[in-house]
């Protein structure tokens, strides 16, 4: 199947318990092995917190190394509104949803951090993709919920989002449901918040009819900029939450304390038969494993402890602040990046209790040798990244969110960020940083953007859940 | 109808006339004049301001602020309207001046 096709009933599901056919690939297996090469990636670009002025929109950047347009940003599709901050964006259906005849993943939701508005884009064609519909922020007040942030597809004909605030930008926050057939929205997700009153990312293993959610702050506390005061003060997250999937109700809280200070992304191996994962501690700067024992109670422990560095010209030492992990879709490598250090490392995971580090690159960031790939100075260092369907392609930004990359790379603002990749080497354990790769998002028609999420036509290894 | 006058870092100047019951940042878009802003209901302080002179009062909660930021003179300026003739520091990197890096 082509990279570049939705994903649909086309494909023959070889897995016994499938009676009908729908979007994604029976096994994570097949999406590495029987999806070619990644040819357009759809990547988040924002203009808020600069002075330009225009709208965010989708990048549309050209991976196929065989066209004369190879490593270029193809097309853009703006947003109607400004002050969106997109921010993540998800699929309308992916592999969760193959028990679904009819269902094709040919639409991106695409939430506003900022503004609350969620857009729905027929992505049908990659390479010309079109707004269908905007749910205005109003509509979302009306539920009491803000910021809209990880989206799913999920099975039953859902669509769940994390919403990180209430309707005034403050905690709780909770989880939005739309309907797949035509996005209209259902009301909130869950039935028993029970005591999560922080949200972020989330990550769901529908075999083992568990959900786990991850804490950054409410709103208010975190769109600013971030204030240490904040911290000392308990109003950034420190915890992740246990879930009944199918109740949809709280189960459990794991309090990392000191050790998880701000767990952002969570990834769970993509093997649907698994029950532990990851997830990122950005301000403590560590990865932590979870994991459920047999009676059904979740344990967590730290796997990967990033030390702070020294900076001659700074106050304090500085931690690596784990902003994205990724798993590769056999589940034997970690990813993640250090945004403040500038490193993004590669870890074997093989054993998944006791990560090796098998290779890392720095770019950009407070201590990196790299400062500038082709004559371009790097702005920021590695944040989001995505990884190819095969696991030898790596791929990242470098912006973080807007008020947070006006404090801490200021460039970023004044001239936007860039879009960088690897080749990795599965086999032999290590990455290469690709320098004739670069998408410079500051030449971006109308002006500079800001890089964030990264996206394949056909699925990639953060948006695909297996049943 | 007040006048606000805008007055960016890089030395650009521009000036508004704000209605009663109008939003700076209303005016401004306006008139096109690209200040930057978010979610339009005073959380994100995207469009953070300093007023420099006059009378801006906050029509709605400005939640993205912290008191030592409303006492510095910072104001959200997407649910700020003027109550006479203002003069107003605008642009990104206003907000940035809200936190600094802590470590640097």
């Amino acid at each position: 199947m082509s990279t570049d096709e939705p994903s649909s009933t086309a494909e023959k599901h070889g897995h016994e318990h499938h009676e009908v056919e729908g979007p994604g690939y029976p096994t994570p297996a097949a999406m590495r092995t029987e999806s070619e090469r990644e040819k357009t990636a759809f990547v988040i670009a924002l203009r808020v917190g600069m002075d330009v002025d225009g709208s965010d929109f989708i990048g549309v950047v050209d991976l196929d190394p065989e066209s004369d347009t190879y490593s270029e940003l193809v097309d853009t599709v703006e947003m109607p509104n400004k002050g969106d901050e997109l921010h993540h964006f998800g699929w309308n259906s992916c592999s969760s949803s193959c028990h679904t005849e009819g269902l094709m993943r040919d639409h991106l939701i695409v939430p506003g951090q900022r503004s609350s508005r969620i857009h729905i884009l027929d992505a049908e064609d990659p390479r010309n993709m079109e707004i269908e519909k905007v749910i205005e922020p109003e509509e979302i007040f009306e539920y009491d919920l803000s910021a809209p942030h990880t989206v799913h597809c999920v099975p039953g004909g859902k669509v769940v989002i994390s919403m990180l605030g209430d309707a005034n930008g403050e905690l709780p926050g909770g989880f939005l449901q739309l309907d797949q057939s035509d996005f209209s929205i259902d009301g909130h997700w869950e039935a028993d918040r029970g005591d999560m009153e922080m949200n972020y990312d989330y990550w769901y293993q529908p075999r083992h009819n568990v959900m786990i959610s991850t804490e950054w702050a409410a709103p208010k506390t975190y769109y600013p900029g971030f204030d240490l005061d904040d911290v000392e003060e308990g109003k950034y997250g420190d915890s992740i939450h246990i879930w009944d999937w199918e109740n949809k109700e709280h189960q459990q809280t794991l309090n990392f304390g000191e050790e998880g200070q701000i767990p952002l992304e969570i990834r769970m191996p993509h093997d649907p038969e698994e029950t532990q994962g990851y997830v990122g501690a950005a301000l403590s700067s560590n990865i932590l494993r979870f994991w459920e024992e047999s009676d059904g109670v979740w344990e967590w422990e730290k796997v990967i402890d990033v030390e702070s560095r020294e900076h001659p010209d700074w106050d304090m030492p500085v931690p690596g602040l784990v902003t994205d992990i990724v798993l590769s879709l056999d589940d034997q490598y970690l990813f993640f990046s250090n945004w403040l250090h500038g490193d993004m490392r590669m870890y074997d995971v093989s054993d998944f209790g006791n990560p090796r580090l098998v290779d890392r690159i720095w770019t950009g960031g407070n201590f990196a040798d790299r400062q500038e790939i082709q004559g371009t100075e790097i702005r920021g260092a590695p944040q989001m990244l995505q990884l190819s369907r095969d696991g030898k392609r790596i791929y990242w930004t470098t912006s973080l969110f807007s008020s947070w990359d006006n404090q801490f790379y200021p460039e970023i603002g004044e001239k936007g960020s860039l879009m960088m990749k690897a080749d990795v080497y599965p086999d032999e354990g290590r990455m290469e940083l690709d320098e004739d790769f670069l998408v410079d998002f500051g030449d971006a028609p109308g002006g500079p953007a800001r890089a964030h999420e990264i996206r394949w036509p056909g699925g990639d290894c953060t948006s695909d859940v297996w049943q | 109808m007040h006048r606000v006058t805008l007055e960016w870092r890089d030395g650009r100047e521009a000036t508004v006339e704000v209605a009663e019951g109008e939003t700076v940042i209303d005016a401004t878009e306006r008139d096109g004049l690209g200040v930057p802003y978010g979610c339009l209901h005073g959380a994100c302080a995207t469009c953070t301001g300093r007023l420099l002179d006059g009378d801006l009062v906050h029509v709605e909660r400005a939640n993205g602020l912290k008191p030592r930021h409303r006492q510095a003179g910072y104001v959200l300026l997407c649910i700020a309207e003027p109550r006479s003739d203002c003069r107003i520091e605008v642009g990104a990197e206003v907000q940035a001046d809200l936190v600094p890096n802590p470590w640097k």
